[in-house]
């Protein structure tokens, strides 16, 4: 399902260039739940922006979900993050200013051409579907400043799956969690890996690579 | 990404942002009220100029020159030679005579058929101008004939258009008389004079009978202060009188174009006569006086519109530069650079359609407000318009349309900074 190959990535800081990435390969078969362990700065969070077709200044080749991303254009890339994958942040990265129903609904919103697209009534009914498998179907009409941290990784988890990926990428996503909340948030991955959805988590943090049934370590930009 | 896609999104980021939303539609709304508000206050001016100095752009006014070197130079008196002359002119479609009576009439008793309260002992010295009635042939009412009548028989005359209005607003008031009703319900009545009488001492005629003039119609083409009668009863009244007819008074030239006047004014002149710009200059001046200030006052309407359009792409500029997470966001979840652009401008187009709706109420609400005060606070004076503004429907139109516009064209920078955000970069 994620196949990388050779990947090397660097960042220019000043007139020096650094490696982030270094001929890096990662096969993560389809419905797998691998965990990418590795400490702050390593370049996990760059392995998923590559993987997740967000990034497309690196060398090497990267296949995700069936899609050559090198061979995309940008257009084609936009929709490959709007249908193929899922994406979940540390810091959940809601629009502050939207209720969890749309937030939830964003992806629908940019659905590409060919993609039947949703009327806004329709999509509202799938986001409230969406927030009812994470528990917050009461809670659709506030405001994130109004969800505690769990609850806002837990929109953030239905978003991701409203477009009904193939792939889900999720960095640090119990970073900014208390235990029990952290705990919700596993839990609901291992659901969607049981429905098939291949689960790709980047992390420092023992609870989540214990639940994972594959741990990577990520070090001087090689997974070991 | 869908319209209406595009519309939610772009409707829940404007509520998101009330004070700039509010800032934004405040700014297009005055740029629209002022450029409507000018452009038909100019409208509404200009027609009631019209109604005030109704001159006929294609007509031109031939009299005899000032200075005449005599026929040899083709100049002179305007007689039927000098009529044949004018009318082979390039451009001219038709001339007409006009010739003032020179026999004095009075009025001394009130019209007959109007209700009319005419001062004991009060009479008025009726100036009197005989015209072609091809020239005032499109202002007859239906059935009425205009030429020399036989004896015994009232004489047809035109009044101007205008003469009405100014006796009703100011005759009429400072002399205490009764207002006459409006136009059509005039024609046919019929006026008692006394041909040969004068009011100014040693001018009356020798011989004095009584007639009647009988309204046929009202014109534009009549000369404000005069009644106007067939050429041919002019002619038998001088003859009646022994007056010799050297010429005619004047004659007018009707053009094809009124691109043709200045040409056929030049040949005229070359010709030894000259041209009575009178009423028609007045009018092109006062309409050109008018043009003038409606479009520096739609000028300044539209430096307003440009100034919205800066600040409301100063403050897009602002909001996306605070947006660019938020934006990098829409990104990962699959909006494309195109996507952004459009909801920026989409955002831009919504608040610009707000505010020309708005901005083209207020104009509305405005000159209605101005109306109520003229009408209240000004005289009543001759052609006092009931509106001083016209509001076509294209103006609604242009009103939300330049407004939609020029928020769009200040949206387009920062749409384009919107556009070169780059996800990966923002979000971590």
């Amino acid at each position: 399902m994620i196949s990388l190959r050779h990947i090397t990535k660097c960042f220019r800081d000043g007139e020096r260039e650094v490696v982030v990435l270094r001929d890096l390969d990662l096969d993560v078969a389809a419905g797998a739940f691998t965990a990418v362990v590795g400490p702050s700065g390593s370049g996990k969070s760059t392995l998923l922006y590559v993987a997740g077709g967000l990034d497309a200044d690196y060398e090497g080749e990267a296949v995700v979900a069936g899609r050559d991303l090198r061979a995309l254009s940008a257009r084609e890339r936009a929709a490959f993050r709007n249908v193929s994958v899922g994406f979940v942040f540390q810091s959940f990265n809601l629009l502050p200013a939207l209720p969890a129903v749309e937030n939830t609904m964003l992806p629908g919103l940019f659905a590409p051409p060919g993609v039947p697209a949703p009327s806004i009534g329709q999509l509202r009914i799938r986001a409230m579907e969406a927030l009812d498998r994470v528990g917050l179907a009461d809670k659709a009409s506030r405001l994130p400043a109004h969800l505690s941290g769990g609850e806002r990784q837990r929109v953030a988890i239905a978003r991701a799956l409203l477009s009904r990926p193939a792939v889900l990428l999720a960095d640090e996503p119990t970073g900014n969690l208390d235990a029990v909340s952290g705990e919700a948030v596993i839990q609901l991955f291992s659901a969607m890996v049981r429905d098939g959805v291949t689960v790709l988590v980047v992390t420092h943090e023992e609870r989540v690579s214990a639940a994972a049934g594959r741990v990577l370590h990520l070090e001087e930009g090689r997974l070991r | 990404m869908r319209l209406a896609s595009l519309v939610h999104l772009a409707s829940l980021n404007l509520r998101s942002d009330r004070r700039g939303t509010i800032l934004n539609t405040a700014a297009a709304c005055v740029g629209a009220a002022a450029l409507v508000f000018f452009v038909a206050l100019g409208m509404g001016v200009g027609q009631a100029a019209r109604l005030l100095f109704p001159g006929d752009a294609r007509l031109i006014e031939v009299v005899p020159g000032a200075v005449s070197l005599g026929a040899a130079l083709g100049g002179g008196a305007l007689d039927d030679g000098a009529m044949e002359r004018l009318r082979e002119l390039p451009g001219v479609q038709g001339a007409w005579r006009r010739l003032s009576l020179r026999v004095p009439i009075a009025a001394s008793r009130a019209p007959e058929g109007v209700r009319m309260n005419w001062p004991p002992g009060f009479t008025v010295q009726v100036p009197v101008v005989g015209v072609d009635a091809g020239l005032v042939a499109s202002d007859l009412q239906p059935g009425r004939r205009f030429d020399d009548p036989p004896a015994g028989e009232p004489i047809p005359v035109l009044a101007s258009r205008r003469l009405l209005e100014v006796y009703n607003k100011t005759i009429a008031p400072a002399w205490n008389l009764r207002r006459l009703p409006a136009g059509i319900d005039l024609v046919g009545l019929q006026i008692p004079v006394q041909v040969g009488f004068s009011i100014i001492p040693l001018k009356t005629e020798e011989k004095v009978y009584d007639a009647r003039l009988a309204l046929a119609g009202l014109s534009d083409r009549v000369p404000l202060y005069s009644l106007a009668v067939p050429v041919e009863t002019v002619r038998r009244l001088h003859r009646e009188y022994g007056k010799s007819d050297a010429g005619y008074s004047s004659v007018v030239l009707e053009l094809a174009r009124p691109d043709d006047v200045p040409s056929a004014a030049a040949a005229v002149r070359r010709m030894g006569f000259a041209v009575d710009e009178g009423e028609r200059a007045i009018a092109e001046r006062v309409g050109l006086a008018i043009t003038v200030v409606a479009g520096a006052l739609a000028l300044l309407a539209l430096l307003m519109t440009a100034l919205a359009a800066l600040a409301i792409a100063q403050s897009l500029s602002a909001s996306v530069r605070a947006r660019t997470r938020d934006i990098a966001i829409l990104q990962s979840l699959g909006a494309t650079a195109g996507d952004v652009r459009a909801l920026v401008l989409a955002e831009a187009a919504l608040v610009g359609l707000a505010g020309g709706v708005l901005g083209v109420l207020i104009a509305w609400l405005a000159a209605r407000g101005v109306d109520a005060a003229a009408l209240r606070f000004l005289p009543d004076f001759p052609f006092r318009p009931t509106t001083f503004f016209q509001f076509p429907p294209w103006l609604f139109a242009l009103g939300v349309g330049v407004s939609a516009s020029a928020a769009l064209l200040g949206a387009l920078a920062p749409a384009a900074l919107a556009a070169r955000i780059d996800p990966a970069r923002a979000i971590s």
